[in-house]
């Protein structure tokens, strides 16, 4: 039974590891092109938000509906963003490589800590 | 088997987006690091395929079924048949275009780079594998 506390202190230390790491691939390289990612973290929740009534927990049913789908269609297509940006930064020459992949670890630590909250929400006694 | 197509169900949708994205940044990165501006009509066979994608995952599937009775009347499957025929016409035509743009700029140093055209190409590809994906995957309620 782990503390309720517990869970929460390790799903924000995960989340601010993931800003930090965003604002170190800007800042370490002295450049501020990489921010740009940090639109894509806007817009990944708004279709859990919008259409997924309010928890996370039309990801993992098989309940389908038109809607749910749509939100996880929408959801899947805002990540690769995340990703996307970054290598188009790095292929136009904008940021380094060593930027490109601080922010892909970025982008992976902020999915596991989605997917820990998800996981912690499952629980009756949250 | 069982779980493998209820595991489906639920990431399916999902990674039909992610397909679907992965498609359109790729043209996006084209057409930011091409060294010339890219004509419109090289936009097109995107734009359509993503039209297409749409238009085929429109249908209601139970309305293709071998004894489905329409309340239109007896015949009016033809319908969707012919929805799904100008839907797979135009994936076709975007296809064909794609590449027809690939082979165009690979010939000639004055137009957009190779990699615009091979981007075009992954962009249709890839948005028409997203549309496939999505309709194996979406359940109706």
């Amino acid at each position: 039974m782990v503390c309720v506390l517990t869970v929460l202190a390790g799903l924000a230390f995960m989340f601010s590891t993931s800003i930090l790491l965003q604002i170190l691939a800007c800042a370490l390289y002295n450049n501020w092109w990489p921010m740009l990612a940090a639109l894509m973290y806007v817009l990944v929740p708004m279709p859990c938000l919008f259409f997924g009534g309010g928890s996370t927990q039309f990801l993992t049913s098989r309940d389908g509906g038109g809607w749910f789908n749509a939100a996880k269609f929408l959801t899947g297509a805002s990540a690769m963003g995340s990703i996307a940006i970054p290598a188009i930064l790095r292929h136009a020459g904008l940021i380094e490589t060593g930027a490109m992949f601080i922010e892909f670890t970025s982008f992976f630590i902020l999915v596991c800590t989605v997917l820990c909250f998800h996981r912690a929400t499952l629980d009756e006694d949250w | 088997m069982e779980t493998l197509a209820l595991l489906w169900g639920i990431i399916g949708p999902g990674v039909a987006g992610a397909v679907f994205g992965a498609g359109w940044w790729f043209w996006v990165d084209a057409v930011v690091c091409s060294a010339v501006q890219v004509s419109f009509l090289h936009y097109l066979p995107g734009i359509f395929a993503s039209l297409a994608a749409l238009m085929f995952n429109a249908v209601n599937k139970d309305e293709i079924g071998y004894d489905y009775y329409s309340p239109y009347g007896d015949d009016s499957e033809w319908r969707v048949k012919l929805w799904l025929f100008v839907a797979y016409v135009v994936s076709f035509v975007c296809l064909a275009g794609s590449v027809g743009m690939l082979v165009q700029d690979a010939l000639t140093d004055k137009g957009p780079s190779v990699w615009t055209g091979v981007a075009g190409v992954l962009q249709c590809v890839l948005v028409l594998i997203s549309g496939l994906i999505y309709w194996t995957c979406h359940s109706e309620e």
